[in-house]
C-alpha cells in the first residue's frame, strides 16, 4: 500500500468479519507476505487460499488423517504440512500443477502435532510429536538426519538418582525468529531453550503456576514470547539474551524464572485458549478462546499495559485456530465446522475523494481567506511560476515501502557469516529466495 | 499469411538530431533545446512490421520482453518475435475490432478488450481464448493485469470499472467509477491501488481491495483524460489528455508536477510511456504522425520518430532493451519498431518501463 494512504500513527485491531471461506479447514495460516492463506483439513487436505480473489487455488492431498499444523518458508515458495498420520510433508509451490505434488515427506514415529520451517532454510524441520519428543529433522544432503531434542543433563540426574525414568515431556516448541534457539515448553510448566545447531540445552525457565504449556509464538522480533497453558491464562515474557554459542567451550546454562510482564486470561468464563496471535508489529495481542458453543477472539493492546481492547464475536461455532496477517489488520480464525473467518477493520468510505479539490473535516470551522487568494494574477506570470516549479526533479523509480520492516527483517539485519549458528543454519540453502508468486493455473474452458 | 512480411529497415525517412527533418514542428517553448545531440535517445527505424488490415490500436510487449502483441481494429491480434520482427501467431476469436491488450506478468497470457463488449485471456504460446469474461454492457476499451497477475481490471463505454477474478473468469467488484467512458485502468507496482482515466476529464485512483475511491485527480479545465499510468514506483501518474498535453501527477500531493507538450492530441486516446536510457523519457504517439520523447525532469522534447503516414495511435516501450514499437492508423497499418544505436559509453543503458523487482 503507498505510505501517504494510511495513516502511520493509526494501527487498528480488525472489528468485523469481512467474508467467510467455506474450505473444511481446520487450520489456516497466512504466509509471510500475507497474499496466501494455507488451510488443513480434517481429512487431511491442504488448501492454499488466494486473499486477493478469496478463493481456493491449490489442493495439496498428502495426508491420511487430519492436519495438525501449518508453516510457510519465508518467501512462501514452500509450504509444510504436519498431520495425524505421523508424516510432515513439504510442498514445493514452484511446480505449476494443481493438484500439487509432494516434495518431501519425513516420517516419525508417532503422530505430529505440529511441525516449522527453520527461519533461514527450509530444510530444517522441528517436528513435536504426540508422544512428548521434539526433533529436528535435518533435509540437507551433508547432513540428513533426525535428532531429538533432550535435556540431558536431566536424564543424567535421572540416572544418579535413579528414579523414575519419566522424562519430561515436551509439549510444543518453535523456533525463535532468528533461528538461532529453539523454546520448547514442557508438561510441567517449563521452558527449555534450545540451541539450533548443538541441539544441546542452554537455558531453563521455570513458570509457576502455568501447568503443561500448550503453545507459544512470538512477536515479529522475537523478543517477546506469549504461551499459552493448561491453567487458561496467556502470558508475555520478555526474553533475556542468550549467550551465543562458540564464545566460550563450556557455557553457563541460564536457570533463571521467568516472570510474565503481562498476564491475559478471561475473567468470566475462565475460557481456555485455542490459539494466540501478535498483530504485524506486536501492538496488539490477539487470543481465540476456547468455548464450546461460541466463537470469541479478545483483542488485547500491549502498549497500553496490556489492556483488553475488544472481543470479537464470531457467531456459535467454537474457534480452532487464528492467525494474525503479518502486515494488515486482518486476522484469520478457523471454526471448529471448517470455516475461515476473516476479520478485517473496514475504512468508511471518504465521499470527498470523488471531487478533485474536496477537502472533508469532521467538524464545520470558519474559513478565513488569505489576504490574495481571490486576487486576480496575471496568467502568464502564473504560467512562468508554474513552469518554475516544475522544474524540480522527480523520482519516478524509488519504491517508498509503506510496511517499514518487514517480517524478515530479524534475518536481514544479522549477517550470517558473522555468527556460526545463523552460517550454520545457512549451509546447503534453499531456493527461496525471491518473494514468490503462484502462478495463476487456467485450464481451457472455452 | 502471404502478405506478412517484414521489411528491415524500411524505406521511411529516420530521423536522427544531426538531419533534423525541415518540416519538423518546433515546440515554441522549447525550440533552443530542440534538437541538441547529447540528450536525444538517438532511436533509428529497425523493423517494419506488415499484417494488420485496419488501423491498430494497441501494441504491448511482454513482461519477459520476447514478443511484441499488436491489436487491430481488424478483430485480430498478432504475436510478433521481438527480436527478429516475425509474426508468429495470430489470434482470431474476437467479432469486433481491439481496443486494448494486457500480458499477465510471466508472459503466459494475453488479454484483449474488445468492441464486442467481451474481454478474452489468451495463451500466447496455444493462441487458444482460455477465458471469455462477459459483462461489460458496452465496448471494452482497457483491460489490465494486477503484478500477481491473479487479478484483471478493465474498463468501457458503459463507464464502469470492473474487477475480474482471472482463475475463475467472474467479476469480482463493479466501479461506477466514471460518468463518461472510461479511458484506461491500471494498477501499481504491488497491486493496492487502480487508476483510471475517463473522458469525464478526472483520474481516479482506488483501492483495488475494498474498491474505495482514494484519490480524484483532476485539471482546471478537465480535458479529456484518455490514458493514465502509474510511474514504476506508483508514486505519479502520467495522465495523457486531449488538449495536446501530457502531464505527471503526484498522487500523494494531488497535483501536477510536470508537462510534456509540443505532440498533437486532440481526438484520439494515445497512450504516453516511460522510457529509461541515458536519461529518463517519456514516450508517446502523435496525431501528427509522429512518436514524441521528452527528457522525463526537463520537459524538453529529446526526439521526434518520423515515418508513419497515420495518426500513431500506439506505441509501446520495451521492457528491457532500447526498443520502442508503434503503429498508425488506416493509411498506414504498419507497426514500426525503433532501437537506438548501441551507446559506446554505457553498457548499462536500458529502456524499461517496469521497476526491477
Amino acid at each position: 500500500m503507498a505510505a501517504f494512504l494510511t495513516d502511520p500513527f493509526s494501527s487498528d485491531h480488525p472489528t468485523a468479519v469481512q467474508t467467510s471461506l467455506l474450505s473444511q479447514a481446520l487450520q489456516a495460516r497466512f504466509d509471510p507476505s500475507g497474499q496466501y492463506i494455507g488451510a488443513g483439513k480434517m481429512d487431511g487436505t491442504a488448501l492454499i487460499w488466494d486473499m486477493t480473489t478469496k478463493s481456493s487455488v491449490r489442493t495439496l492431498p498428502g495426508h491420511a488423517k487430519a492436519i495438525t499444523s501449518i508453516d510457510w518458508s519465508r518467501n512462501s515458495r514452500f509450504m509444510l504440512t504436519s498431520s495425524k498420520d505421523w508424516n510432515v510433508v513439504v510442498w514445493d509451490l514452484s511446480n505449476e500443477c494443481d493438484p500439487v505434488q509432494r516434495h518431501a515427506t519425513v516420517r516419525f514415529d508417532a503422530p505430529v502435532l505440529a511441525a516449522y520451517f527453520h527461519p533461514r532454510n527450509s530444510k530444517l524441520i522441528l517436528a513435536v510429536l504426540q508422544t512428548g519428543e521434539a526433533y529436528i529433522a535435518d533435509l540437507r544432503k551433508d547432513s540428513r538426519s533426525q535428532m531429538e531434542l533432550s535435556d540431558s543433563q536431566e536424564e543424567s540426574e535421572d540416572e544418579e538418582q535413579q528414579s523414575s525414568k519419566t522424562r519430561i515431556a515436551i509439549t510444543t516448541a518453535r523456533f525463535d525468529p532468528t533461528g538461532k534457539y529453539i523454546f520448547a515448553g514442557t508438561a510441567a510448566g517449563s521452558l527449555l531453550v534450545f540451541n539450533t545447531r548443538t541441539k544441546t540445552v542452554i537455558a531453563r525457565h521455570k513458570i509457576p503456576g502455568a501447568g503443561s504449556i500448550k503453545t507459544l509464538d512470538f512477536n515479529e522480533s522475537g523478543r517477546r514470547l506469549v504461551t499459552n497453558s493448561s491453567d487458561r491464562v496467556l502470558r508475555q515474557f520478555a526474553l533475556p539474551s542468550y549467550p551465543s554459542s562458540g564464545s566460550s567451550t563450556e557455557t553457563e546454562i541460564v536457570g533463571q524464572e521467568l516472570r510474565p510482564q503481562y498476564t491475559f486470561s478471561d475473567p468470566i468464563n475462565r475460557s481456555a485458549w485455542n490459539g494466540m496471535s501478535y498483530s504485524a508489529h506486536g501492538e496488539w495481542l490477539a487470543g481465540g478462546a476456547a468455548d464450546s458453543a461460541s466463537h470469541k477472539i479478545y483483542i488485547w493492546d500491549i502498549a497500553n499495559d496490556g489492556r483488553l481492547a475488544i472481543t470479537l464475536d464470531g457467531g456459535r461455532d467454537p474457534l480452532s485456530s487464528i492467525h494474525w496477517h503479518p502486515k494488515k489488520s486482518i486476522i484469520i480464525s478457523t471454526t471448529k465446522f471448517g470455516t475461515i473467518l476473516v476479520w478485517h477493520h473496514p475504512t468508511p468510505e471518504r465521499w470527498g475523494a470523488f471531487a478533485g479539490d474536496f477537502e472533508e473535516m469532521d467538524e464545520n470551522f470558519d474559513y478565513e481567506e488569505r489576504e490574495d487568494e481571490f486576487d486576480i494574477e496575471d496568467e502568464a506570470e502564473v504560467k512562468k511560476r508554474k513552469m518554475k516549479l516544475e522544474e524540480a526533479e522527480v523520482d519516478v523509480d524509488t519504491i517508498v515501502d509503506s510496511n517499514g520492516p518487514g517480517g524478515n527483517s530479524v534475518l536481514q539485519r544479522q549477517a550470517s557469516s558473522a555468527d556460526v549458528d545463523l552460517a550454520w543454519a545457512d549451509q546447503d540453502p534453499d531456493d527461496d529466495t525471491v518473494p514468490w508468486i503462484l502462478s495463476v493455473l487456467m485450464e481451457e474452458d472455452v | 499469411m502471404l502478405d506478412d512480411k517484414i521489411l528491415p529497415n524500411g524505406p521511411f525517412a529516420i530521423v536522427t538530431d544531426l538531419e533534423p527533418s525541415p518540416e519538423a514542428p518546433v515546440p515554441t517553448n522549447n525550440s533552443s533545446a530542440l534538437p541538441v545531440d547529447p540528450n536525444s535517445p538517438g532511436f533509428e527505424l529497425k523493423y517494419t512490421l506488415s499484417g494488420h488490415r485496419k488501423a491498430v490500436s494497441v501494441l504491448k510487449y511482454s513482461p519477459d520482453g520476447k514478443l511484441l502483441a499488436s491489436g487491430a481494429a481488424d478483430k485480430l491480434i498478432k504475436l510478433w518475435d521481438t527480436y527478429t520482427g516475425h509474426l508468429l501467431s495470430t489470434l482470431e476469436g474476437h467479432n469486433e475490432g481491439i481496443n486494448d491488450l494486457a500480458w499477465s506478468v510471466d508472459s503466459v497470457y494475453v488479454a484483449s478488450a474488445s468492441d464486442d463488449k467481451s474481454i478474452r485471456i489468451w495463451s500466447a504460446e496455444s493462441g487458444t481464448t482460455v477465458r471469455e469474461l462477459q459483462g461489460h454492457t458496452n465496448f471494452v476499451f482497457c483491460v489490465n493485469y494486477n503484478p500477481h497477475s491473479n487479478l484483471l481490471a478493465s474498463g468501457g463505454f458503459d463507464e464502469t470499472v470492473r474487477i475480474w477474478d482471472v482463475a475463475r473468469g467472474r467479476t469480482m467488484r463493479v466501479l461506477p467509477a466514471h460518468s463518461d467512458p472510461v479511458t484506461a485502468v491500471m494498477f501499481n507496482y504491488d497491486g493496492s491501488l487502480l487508476a483510471s482515466a475517463a473522458m469525464d476529464g478526472l483520474v481516479r485512483v482506488w483501492d483495488s481491495e475494498s474498491g474505495q475511491c482514494i484519490r480524484t485527480l483532476v485539471d482546471d479545465d478537465a480535458p479529456v483524460c484518455s490514458h493514465v499510468k502509474f510511474s514504476p514506483n506508483s508514486q505519479f501518474v502520467l495522465i495523457s489528455t486531449q488538449d495536446s498535453t501530457l502531464r505527471l501527477w503526484s498522487v500523494e500531493q494531488s497535483r501536477c508536477v510536470k508537462t510534456y507538450t509540443g505532440h498533437a492530441n486532440r481526438t484520439y486516446c494515445i497512450p504516453a510511456s516511460f522510457g529509461r536510457g541515458r536519461a529518463k523519457w517519456v514516450v508517446s504517439g502523435s496525431e501528427d504522425h509522429k512518436v514524441y520523447i521528452w527528457d522525463l525532469q526537463t520537459r524538453q522534447v529529446v526526439q521526434v520518430l518520423e515515418g508513419h503516414r497515420d495518426v500513431v495511435l500506439a506505441v509501446a516501450v520495451h521492457p528491457k532493451a532500447n526498443m520502442i514499437a508503434s503503429a498508425g492508423m488506416e493509411k498506414d497499418l504498419a507497426i514500426k519498431i525503433w532501437v537506438n544505436a548501441p551507446p559506446v559509453d554505457s553498457a548499462a543503458d536500458v529502456v524499461g518501463e517496469a521497476p526491477v523487482s
